[in-house]
């Protein structure tokens, strides 16, 4: 078939795994913007979701600007931010800032629903009675919530991570490098070859993600929680 | 009772024979698709309004099909009768050894191949407007390395931060040309920022410094707005896309093919590179609707009144 034939073809070429054009350079720029964009996420929206979800308070304000984070597509973000960093920042600002920020704000909602969703399902005689014992808010939260929540709070993460592996492909429209450089300039060059690598390459870097999340919720959740 | 009836059937089937007979004569209603970006959109619309002026019912729902690899098979096919086209792009999408800086031999050129396609499409006057691939440069890069052509960047190339086209590094008349014409080397293609030519993302880059030089179209109304410069492509290595409007030979079998034909090439025959320019400001800056834009061309220049 054309498609494959074509697209090992492409692979085979040892050019396209040289240089800042090449498939390594193109895979490590996708990963760090994708890890970045995840850690900013999860620094904004762990701590609110968290704190929401401890204390029960400004849930229904939470979830409504997590799902408008949700209904805004992350190609409008990046058209919207892209004049106002590229105007601060001409290099950064224009091939990385745009993209980062549209990832962030796609990341945040799994994120901060999951940890808020994650503590709020916690039993609440459960936490009754850490009460009852003396624990403090700072005890209970980090000595019986999180543990008990850390499977949705990781699993929150893991979809963001997905998701951001997915989308960060359109970054490539506004001269952001990365995977999504095959899919656009293959589609321009009608270079059948070169767009199903980056579709091979995204796809792999998904199901990676996908399994490390995995095994780090298996991780840790088999080390805090005993189940019978 | 009945003799009336029977005389009006008659007089029905009078009316239909004469209708085919006549056959160049009627005026069907054509199916007009353009590409999905401003400018050709504008263009349809002319050719619509003027068309609808002289009688004939348009639909509409071709405008803004896609690129040229999904409005040149819909042409083909007949889902469209009618389209504006590029000519030298055009006739590259068939055959790229076939674009030049010459209009007149692009018309041939395309009209040998579209003869032979679909059951033949026609290719009408071309209008002296032309929309080309535009190497543009701030004003102060400029002044700052004496370019005013493109053949001035050859000894600073290396100095500039290149923004061309997505498909620049395989298209024939990008990349390649601009290396065998104006001595740009490999590296400097490799290195450029690749971004849609005559994109809002290519106008942002530029606008930031992003890049020093962007591919623009030269009917961009960006680039006056900015005071950018336009180097001249001093090599030819651009080709020469003026509009052509194409049609598919089966519908021009249904209708005068003279009389049809008349209202494009007048439309064809007023159209000018500045007059292109300004109608894509008035859609750019002006933001006004493209039907009020086409039916203002066309009043101005008289086939509305």
């Amino acid at each position: 078939m054309d498609l494959i034939s074509e697209t090992a073809a492409y692979l085979a070429n040892p050019a396209h795994w040289q240089g800042a054009n090449g498939i390594p350079a193109r895979l490590l720029e996708h990963v760090e913007l994708s890890a970045a964009s995840l850690l900013i996420a999860i620094g904004l929206a762990l701590p609110i979701g968290l704190w929401i979800g401890h204390t029960g308070r400004y849930t229904g304000v939470a979830v409504n600007v997590a799902n408008l984070g949700r209904a805004l597509p992350s190609f409008a973000v990046i058209t919207i931010v892209l004049p106002v960093t590229a105007a601060l920042d001409p290099i950064a600002g224009f091939y990385v800032y745009p993209t980062l920020v549209a990832m962030v704000i796609l990341a945040v909602p799994p994120i901060l629903v999951n940890a808020y969703a994650g503590i709020a399902a916690v039993d609440r005689d459960l936490v009754e009675v850490a009460r009852g014992m003396g624990m403090r808010d700072r005890q209970i939260l980090f000595g019986v919530e999180i543990p008990s929540a850390i499977g949705f709070i990781v699993t929150g993460m893991r979809s963001a991570a997905v998701q951001i592996i997915a989308t960060a492909t359109l970054g490539a429209i506004v001269g952001f490098g990365g995977l999504g450089r095959f899919l656009v300039d293959g589609i321009a060059q009608r270079d059948t070859g070169k767009i199903w690598t980056g579709v091979l390459m995204v796809a792999l870097l998904a199901v990676t993600a996908e399994l490390l999340f995995a095994g780090a919720r298996r991780a840790i959740t088999g080390s805090h929680v005993r189940h019978p | 009772m009945r003799t009336s009836r029977m005389l009006a059937l008659g007089a029905l089937l009078l009316a239909l024979l004469g209708a085919c007979s006549t056959g160049g004569g009627s005026k069907p209603t054509i199916k007009i698709g353009s590409d999905d970006f401003y400018e050709a959109k504008i263009v349809g619309e002319i050719y619509a309004q003027a068309l609808e002026a002289s009688g004939y019912g348009v639909d509409r729902a071709g405008f803004g099909l896609g690129g040229r690899d999904v409005s040149a098979p819909a042409l083909e096919s007949g889902q469209i009768d009618l389209k504006p086209e590029y000519i030298g792009s055009g006739v590259a999408h068939y055959d790229p050894s076939k674009q030049s800086g010459d209009p007149a031999a692009e018309k041939a050129a395309l009209q040998a191949i579209l003869a032979g396609k679909g059951g033949g499409i026609t290719v009408l006057d071309y209008a002296s407007a032309a929309d080309q691939n535009g190497f543009v440069v701030r004003a102060e890069t400029a002044s700052q390395f004496n370019l005013t052509k493109l053949s001035d960047l050859t000894q600073v190339q290396d100095q500039i931060k290149f923004g061309l086209a997505l498909q620049c590094p395989t298209n024939p008349v990008c990349g390649p040309a601009l290396m065998s014409a104006y001595g740009f080397t490999q590296q400097t293609i490799d290195n450029a920022t690749l971004l849609a030519a005559c994109s809002q993302p290519m106008v942002d880059a530029l606008a930031a410094k992003t890049i020093d030089l962007g591919e623009l179209c030269t009917t961009q109304p960006d680039i006056a707005k900015n005071g950018w410069v336009l180097l001249t492509d001093d090599k030819s290595t651009q080709p020469a896309d003026n509009l052509v409007p194409l049609v598919r030979n089966d519908y021009l079998a249904k209708v005068d093919r003279a009389a049809f034909s008349k209202i494009l090439n007048d439309v064809s025959a007023k159209l000018t590179t500045p007059g292109l320019l300004d109608l894509n400001r008035q859609f750019v800056f002006d933001k006004k609707e493209i039907a009020d834009i086409a039916k203002g061309w066309l009043t101005q220049n008289g086939f509305l009144h």
